[in-house]
């Protein structure tokens, strides 16, 4: 007999099962929760007035394609509307967060002088800028996609700081001894080897701006998923908010996949560790 | 001294392994690991597997500590088969593992912790061991703040503190530099002399391997085999400049590939 | 004029220009933003407070309560709603994240449907609460519990699922059974995950907070930012902001205290 042996579980961490099983077991999970949720409501365990059926979801889902009611517009306007505010903002604090935060990481004379400002803007999260944002630029794409930016933009620079200031000194020594100057140090060594860290700023600052958006659109807005769901509030429209926050949740997964797929494009180099 | 038959008459045996194997299954077919492996392991030897890197002898030490499982193939334990690991098999790891986040005394007495051992007991069994190594004063150190040499002797006092009967050493000084690896094969061996146990005690190191050895058996590369049986007699503690030193190093050299 | 610096190898260092320049640029920052406060609620004092209103508007909120609280019982009520929500997503996030990340079956079971609701901003959970259960303290408790809990669990889950193979194996060859295994060597192992899962979660669940009091509330310091937003009182919003900034500074403090005494191995050595 000179079979390979089989993994026992001597552990209980039920690390024998394949990816197979993986799947089926997620996939259990996942359609158990639904029916126990379907059930819930058929049987009048949950009032229908709280919570609405998958199902009708399923519906809803379709049916607002064409429906502008309760809040003024159609889903996918909403979500352009969404998309357009909180990509406007993002796009701006990435292209402007990740230099800033590398030379603030490489020049100490950068550093110094941004680094109090940064301090104390830091402290205060983005959603009570609000206020005072509506009053400098009114309630319009400019006020929103500036509450964004400005929740986008301070994890930028503070993970391209980090990145910059863990560049390994011997492949800066290495330079050196090939006689780079300083600033092209700075473009050769440094920023290619922050760029895992930025990207994963880049994926906070996604998480953030996506947050950030839904309270903007809460407090100052006319349309948008995070409007939406609010005048389902409003209209004690229970399934209109579940449909909301479903689509707010599902692009907000969307994004983070198209950004990994993004990073493992631009870092091949990390993929063959 | 010098090669001898692979087993001694007469001599009480501790473990003996029968027709071991151990085989992976991977991608695109299965790897051997370990080709069917036997010997004995005497009352209270210094014994030796000496073998190039990779070859698979930290496997065979895995599976008698109870680590990995073999393909085919009987461990013995005093004339009973033993199945996983037994807690009077006791192993000094190659990369120390102690946990960062105990003291040196917890470390020490983890052994005895968990079989459920009382506090004042362990203690004193961990602060016993602790001093024979010699790192008293060190009992409420984190491992953080120890040099390496300092704590593979934890790693050490770890395994001793839980009363086996045989002691596994697996390439326990490969992650130190040269000096302090003279110096902790001194201090294993001195150790030894105070307090004798069985040690099997693997290494791809010959000096270290005629060093500390009573019996050296030599593993072949990848899949391991065994290649040949020698017998260190030279009394101890050994020179490692005298003349029969270095003719065994010599003659075991000879026969493999390994770098002196 | 040379001052000593170090002695290096029996050196003495004169301080550079460069040295002395960077002593005065973060002072000149400060100036300059100050400089700007001063010149842009000058020009425009309904855009922007001037120092002094909101001097004088933090002075008048010490002493006169806003609707029938006290400055520092705004300060309370929202630090009491994050401290039990933080609470209560500790206990349940670290045993939810324990059980997902230590057993693979468990997390493909459980984990699955966690990882399709962890998607959905905090924030977006407030109108269904708001539905569920109106505008009191239980609603806004949740809603931070929510917040919360979701880096504890992500965090949790992460360290336990990479506990070092070293560690375990130490524990088999020393005859742990599977309770001690998980309570003396994965959770431990396990714990600079588990703290840095605890940190995201103070800081978010001080932005949820203040987002949820903004929405809907009666008290606490999000609910000054929207009065003073409503009443056009804009120096109460700034003071409003300030405190917040500090209060969220100072809780980040006190979380690296407990961390450091708890795991006094980290950062030694």
């Amino acid at each position: 007999m000179n079979k390979p042996s089989k993994a026992k579980d001597p552990l209980g961490r039920g690390r024998g099962c394949s990816s197979y099983m993986y799947t089926m077991l997620s996939a259990a999970g996942v359609l158990s929760f639904l029916f126990l949720w379907q059930i819930a409501l058929e049987a009048g365990l949950l009032s229908d007035r709280y919570v609405s059926r998958p199902t009708e979801l399923i519906f809803l889902f379709f049916q607002k394609f064409s429906d502008t009611t309760p809040d003024g517009s159609t889903l996918p306007v909403a979500i352009l509307a969404s998309l357009k505010v909180s990509l406007t903002g993002l796009i701006v604090a990435i292209f402007t967060g990740i230099p800033l935060g590398m030379l603030m990481g490489w020049y100490k004379g950068i550093d110094k002088f941004v680094r109090p400002l940064f301090e104390v803007l830091r402290p205060i999260p983005p959603i009570s800028w609000i206020p005072l944002t509506i009053v400098w630029l009114g309630i319009g794409l400019k006020a929103k996609a500036f509450i964004i930016f400005f929740a986008a933009f301070i994890p930028c620079v503070i993970n391209s700081y980090t990145g910059i200031k863990l560049t390994s000194k011997t492949l800066i020594n290495v330079a050196k001894t090939f006689g780079a100057s300083n600033f092209t140090t700075f473009i050769r060594v440094g920023i290619p080897s922050a760029m895992p860290m930025a990207f994963a700023g880049i994926r906070v600052a996604l998480g953030n701006a996506w947050s950030t958006l839904v309270a903007a659109e809460m407090l100052a807005a006319t349309a948008g998923l995070g409007y939406m769901i609010l005048m389902g509030r409003s209209f004690a429209r229970p399934d209109i908010i579940m449909l909301g926050m479903i689509v707010i949740g599902a692009l907000g997964a969307l994004f983070t996949g198209v950004l990994n797929f993004f990073e493992k494009k631009v870092i091949k180099w990390r993929a063959a560790k | 001294m010098g090669k001898d038959r692979l087993n001694k008459q007469g001599a009480k045996v501790r473990l003996r392994i029968s027709g071991l194997s151990k085989s992976y299954d991977v991608k695109n077919g299965i790897l051997k690991a370990v080709d069917n492996i036997n010997f004995e392991v005497y009352d209270n030897e210094f014994l030796v597997i000496l073998g190039p890197g990779q070859c698979g002898k930290s496997v065979l030490l895995n599976m008698i500590a109870g680590l990995e499982e073999p393909t085919t193939g009987t461990i013995e334990l005093d004339g009973k088969k033993i199945n996983g690991s037994d807690p009077r098999i006791g192993m000094v790891f190659q990369k120390i593992a102690l946990m960062p986040w105990k003291t040196v005394m917890q470390n020490t007495e983890i052994g005895p912790k968990f079989r459920g051992i009382n506090k004042r007991t362990r203690r004193e069994k961990a602060q016993m061991y602790i001093d024979l190594v010699g790192l008293n004063g060190f009992e409420d150190s984190y491992p953080s703040q120890l040099s390496g040499g300092m704590k593979q002797r934890v790693g050490i006092a770890r395994a001793y503190a839980n009363d086996p009967e045989i002691l596994l050493m697996d390439e326990p000084f490969g992650a130190l530099d040269a000096q302090t690896r003279y110096a902790m094969e001194e201090e294993v061996a001195k150790i030894w002399q105070k307090e004798k146990r069985t040690i099997i005690f693997v290494t791809n190191n010959i000096e270290e391997a005629c060093y500390l050895g009573d019996r050296i058996i030599l593993f072949s590369e990848s899949p391991a085999r065994i290649k040949e049986l020698y017998v260190d007699d030279l009394p101890k503690p050994r020179d490692i400049v005298s003349q029969k030193f270095l003719e065994l190093r010599t003659i075991i050299s000879e026969n493999t590939d390994l770098a002196i | 004029m040379t001052m000593k610096k170090k002695e290096h190898f029996g050196e003495v260092k004169k301080y550079t220009i460069l040295d002395i320049v960077y002593r005065i640029l973060p002072i000149l920052s400060i100036s300059c933003i100050f400089l700007l406060w001063i010149y842009v609620s000058a020009d425009k004092p309904q855009l922007f407070p001037s120092l002094q209103a909101t001097w004088e508007r933090f002075i008048k909120l010490l002493e006169k309560p806003v609707m029938r609280v006290s400055y520092l019982g705004h300060i309370s009520a929202s630090l009491k709603r994050v401290c039990i929500a933080l609470a209560v997503s500790w206990i349940i996030g670290i045993s939810f994240g324990v059980l997902i990340g230590w057993n693979k079956k468990m997390d493909a079971f459980f984990g699955s449907i966690f990882s399709f609701i962890r998607p959905i901003p905090p924030i977006a959970w407030i109108p269904l609460i708001t539905i569920w259960f109106g505008i009191g303290e239980f609603p806004k408790i949740v809603i931070v519990f929510i917040g919360a809990v979701m880096p504890v669990v992500v965090n949790t889950q992460a360290g336990l699922d990479s506990v070092e193979q070293m560690y375990l194996d130490v524990g088999t060859a020393f005859n742990t059974n599977k309770k001690q295994m998980l309570l003396e060597i994965a959770i431990p192992s396990a714990l600079p995950s588990i703290f840095a899962g605890i940190r995201t979660s103070t800081s978010t669940a001080w932005m949820v907070v203040l987002a949820a009091e903004m929405l809907g509330a009666k008290s606490g310091i999000g609910f000054l930012v929207s009065r003073g937003m409503e009443g056009d009182d804009l120096p109460l919003v700034l003071v409003a902001m300030i405190t917040i900034g500090v209060i969220g500074a100072l809780l980040g403090v006190v979380t690296s205290f407990i961390e450091r005494r708890l795991c006094p191995w980290e950062r030694i050595g």
